[in-house]
């Protein structure tokens, strides 16, 4: 049962992770915000379906353009200008985390009923002696198939290899002729994707508050810094590993613990073992 | 035998071989001497205003953890992003142990000092071996592991709710005095800190300390036991903030860790420290008593000023970039004015 | 008569890399050491091991009589030796003063003075090098000349016995190197350092060293008076290669 589980969370994980793997490896910094963007993915569309009265699907589409343009605006405010000084910009995006949940929180504050329905197959899977809902299936296979695009993108496309060059030194690949500005953006818009899909899909299973954004934050963190820093292959790993974790925490040991588990995890390997499991600091 | 010398601006005692100076500052707008009087003399004058005395109590206490914490920043070379772990451990310590063994909170205050003093000497070592960045991670995550361990051993911590019926500071019979007196122990706390702070940066220790901030390695080289230095920083000025949280739990005899440990509570700190001024001390006390005039400030609001709150701080940073210090110093090149770095090793 | 400095027989790798290969070498009180040889040869590195940021794999390293392998940094710096920088790295928010101050507070001698009497000795060295004017500017506002001043000025406020110089003449015009040399020859005479020192100037170590020691690829390969090692067939073939040999 902690197999199927493990099977489960890891792939689910490494939606979540995908994201700030990415930009914690193409631009170098620790998004302390990130989990705005869960936040903003379901309030948004929750926002839209409910205001204007729109169905799913046109309510997606219009949140995905509104976060595509909010996490621009989080570039050119505010990592753009502080991208030298890291004390300013770990606190500020601290602050636009918090922003964004309080103002979720007033808008529908905890108690409301987030509903989004987008449930594609109702009903569970017992398989392993697990009872496993059929979205949670099909968002761990949405987890595998994401990442096995952004490996073939990384590995084959154009610019998968400028963004892998400008990871690994940027003045490099200035002095190269990269418009290290526009891989930038190109990463950041990549890089909000997988979570947003993921909280679409999440939605029907998973309850929604406006403060799910930090257990999710803690978990991506964890999957980066084990994984190396913004690796991917690491990451991959690292998902699969922490999902195992959680899932023997959970069904094993005691299930209250599993968020303190979490935390000390990140906590000791950041003392012991900052660089991670994988050999190199860069994207690949 | 001891020897005054009044010069023209400045007062010079003598005794024996050591000499102890003061200089009497001219110009009125920079008296440290004045701000203090001033600061003595406002809880006599507001305190008819009912809740301005907990305001201004509220505004030390944020003080008494902005001070140590600037500090603490220059002294280790690196930014703590979790100062309210000292703030839950003081004020848990010392509203557990008045509950179950029913404590004076003088009692309590030395057993408070007791605990940080052992939690800073181990932390402190996370000083020596974890760089910059990383450091400010750990840090940041210690608090919610602390929260965490309340949630979940809920019936010793009380959960959410927090502890009650924590025994009070000073009981002098009408509540109006007790109010007046707590105040001004915050503040003679919260200036007894930035004495001590003071002196300690004008000071050789401090020339050392801004050595480490400004670059370790030349540090090492040049003969400061940095090692040291951090161990020490960072052990005292816990206690300095552990202090606060005792004083925190026996004035509002209650303690809650949901009030005083998640990531809310750290950006008030922080903020006081860094739009006070990058780090200088003084910046520290006027980032704190800021920080609460905006915050009271935005309550008139309503419930949006959640939202409201972050929204002025973020702009804050933005338009303040060397803080409120930054606005009053036009670069005078005499004294130190340091800077925060975060390196990534 | 004993050699301040005795460096037997020392040895550091850096993964696969030979950075410096058994090497000794001593140098005496009182003399200016010159220390040459192509780029990569191990000369830093050497520095470094003296100056205790690197443990070397083997070999041992005597200063004044004690054994100092493996001391940590401070520790060394208080036994009496200091060291410049090849890339100078003063502390960039401080006045020019207060960077020597710090120097002049860890000297052993000067365990309880106060800052004000430390700015005081700051000061004298700073006279000493020629920078008293500017000992009010932040540093990072000084040229290159005078942060190479000031290094020098905080590396004898610690006041060494042994001078451990860096390359100093990089990036200086004629005029500047030669007061740089007529300083560090004003240093040895007026604080009886000895000195040992990195260079790549030829003219400069020349004039001013009563001695070189050349390395090349980790290795020692030559030693004596500067004009005997000149003329030295493996040193110039290092140097200019085999050609010209």
């Amino acid at each position: 049962m902690v197999a199927v589980y493990t099977f489960i969370l890891g792939s689910l994980y490494l939606l979540i992770s995908l994201g700030f793997s990415l930009i914690c490896g193409v631009l170098r910094i620790f998004h302390l915000g990130y989990g705005a963007i869960f936040v903003v993915a379901a309030y948004v569309t929750w926002m839209f379906m409910k205001e204007f009265g729109l169905s799913l699907i046109p309510s997606v589409i219009l949140m995905l353009i509104f976060q595509l343009i909010f996490i621009l605006a989080t570039y050119y405010g505010i990592i753009k200008r502080y991208i030298e000084r890291e004390e300013y910009l770990l606190i500020s995006l601290l602050l636009i985390a918090l922003i964004v949940e309080e103002a979720a929180n007033y808008k529908y504050p905890i108690i409301v009923g987030v509903d989004i329905p987008s449930t594609i197959i109702p009903g569970v899977l017992k398989i392993g002696g697990a009872t496993i809902p059929y979205q949670m299936l099909i968002a761990a296979l949405v987890g595998i198939i994401f990442t096995a695009i952004f490996v073939i993108f990384f590995l084959k496309s154009r610019i998968g290899l400028v963004m892998r060059c400008v990871s690994q030194n940027v003045r490099d690949s200035l002095l190269l002729g990269v418009n290290v500005e526009r891989i930038y953006v190109y990463a950041l818009l990549l890089a909000v994707i997988p979570p947003t899909i993921c909280i679409i899909i999440i939605a029907p299973v998973w309850a929604i508050d406006p403060f799910l954004g930090w257990p999710l934050f803690t978990t991506a963190i964890l999957i980066s810094i084990m994984g190396g820093l913004g690796n991917l292959k690491g990451s991959i790993m690292a998902s699969y590993i922490v999902g195992f974790i959680h899932s023997y925490t959970s069904l094993l040991l005691n299930p209250r613990f599993t968020g303190l588990t979490t935390l000390v995890i990140v906590v000791l390997l950041l003392i012991f073992r900052p660089e991670g499991i994988a050999r190199s600091e860069s994207l690949w | 035998m001891v020897k005054f010398e009044f010069g023209r601006s400045r007062i010079v005692i003598r005794y024996g071989n050591s000499k102890f100076e003061w200089t009497i500052e001219p110009r009125y707008w920079r008296n440290p001497l004045l701000a203090v009087l001033i600061l003595l003399a406002i809880p006599m004058l507001i305190h008819q205003q009912p809740g301005m005395l907990t305001l201004f109590t509220i505004a030390n206490i944020y003080a008494m953890i902005a001070i140590p914490l600037s500090w603490q920043i220059i002294g280790t070379g690196r930014i703590n992003f979790g100062p309210q772990f000292f703030v839950g451990l003081g004020g848990y310590t010392a509203g557990l142990l008045s509950i179950h063994y029913g404590l004076t909170p003088l009692q309590t205050l030395l057993i408070v000092i007791l605990v940080c003093l052992v939690f800073g000497l181990v932390l402190s070592l996370l000083t020596l071996i974890a760089g910059g960045l990383y450091f400010s991670l750990i840090t940041l995550i210690l608090p919610l592991i602390f929260l965490e361990i309340t949630f979940i051993y809920g019936d010793i911590f009380r959960g959410e709710s927090g502890i009650g019926g924590i025994a009070p500071l000073i009981s002098l019979g009408s509540i109006k005095l007790n109010y007046l007196v707590c105040c001004y122990i915050s503040l003679a706390i919260a200036l007894t800190y930035m004495l001590i702070v003071d002196k300690i940066f004008r000071s050789r220790w401090g020339l050392k300390m801004a050595a480490i901030n400004d670059n370790e390695d030349v540090a090492r080289m040049l003969g400061v036991d940095v090692n040291k230095y951090k161990i020490v920083t960072f052990t005292v000025t816990s206690i300095f903030i552990g202090i606060a949280g005792w004083f925190i739990a026996h004035y509002f005899t209650t303690f809650s860790g949901v009030t005083y440990l998640p990531i809310n509570y750290l950006i008030k700190l922080l903020l006081a420290v860094i739009i006070g001024g990058r780090g200088s001390i003084y910046g520290a006390l006027a980032g704190a008593y800021f920080i609460t005039f905006v915050e009271e400030m935005v309550k008139v609001f309503g419930p949006i000023h959640y939202v409201i709150f972050p929204t002025l701080l973020l702009g804050l940073i933005f338009i303040l970039p060397e803080g409120l210090w930054g606005i009053y110093r036009k670069h005078k090149y005499r004294e130190y004015y340091p800077s925060i770095r975060i390196r990534r090793r | 008569m004993m050699p301040l400095l005795n460096i037997i027989n020392v040895t550091k790798r850096f993964g696969g890399i030979l950075a410096v290969d058994n090497v000794s070498l001593s140098v005496n009180e009182g003399e200016i050491v010159g220390l040459i040889g192509p780029n990569g040869a191990g000369k830093t590195t050497l520095l470094n091991l003296i100056c205790g940021i690197y443990k070397p794999d083997s070999g041992k390293i005597e200063f004044n009589g004690k054994d100092i392998t493996g001391l940590p940094p401070h520790k060394i710096c208080k036994l009496g030796i200091g060291r410049t920088y090849q890339i100078p790295q003063p502390f960039p928010d401080m006045t020019a003063i207060l960077n020597v101050a710090v120097s002049v507070l860890n000297r052993t001698d000067s365990a309880n003075m106060s800052l004000g009497d430390a700015l005081l000795e700051a000061s004298y060295y700073l006279e000493f090098v020629g920078l008293l004017n500017k000992r009010d500017i932040l540093a990072r506002d000084l040229t290159l000349w005078e942060l190479r001043k000031l290094e020098l000025a905080r590396a004898l406020a610690t006041s060494p016995k042994l001078l451990l110089i860096d390359e100093v003449m990089a990036g200086l015009n004629p005029a500047e190197t030669l007061s740089a040399v007529r300083l560090i020859k004003r240093a040895q005479e007026e604080f009886h350092v000895t000195v040992l020192w990195i260079e790549h100037v030829m003219k400069v170590i020349m004039e001013a060293a009563d001695r070189v020691i050349v390395l090349h690829y980790g290795k020692k390969i030559a030693e004596g008076k500067p004009d005997e090692v000149v003329k030295n067939e493996r040193v110039v073939e290092a140097y200019l290669g085999g050609k010209y040999a």
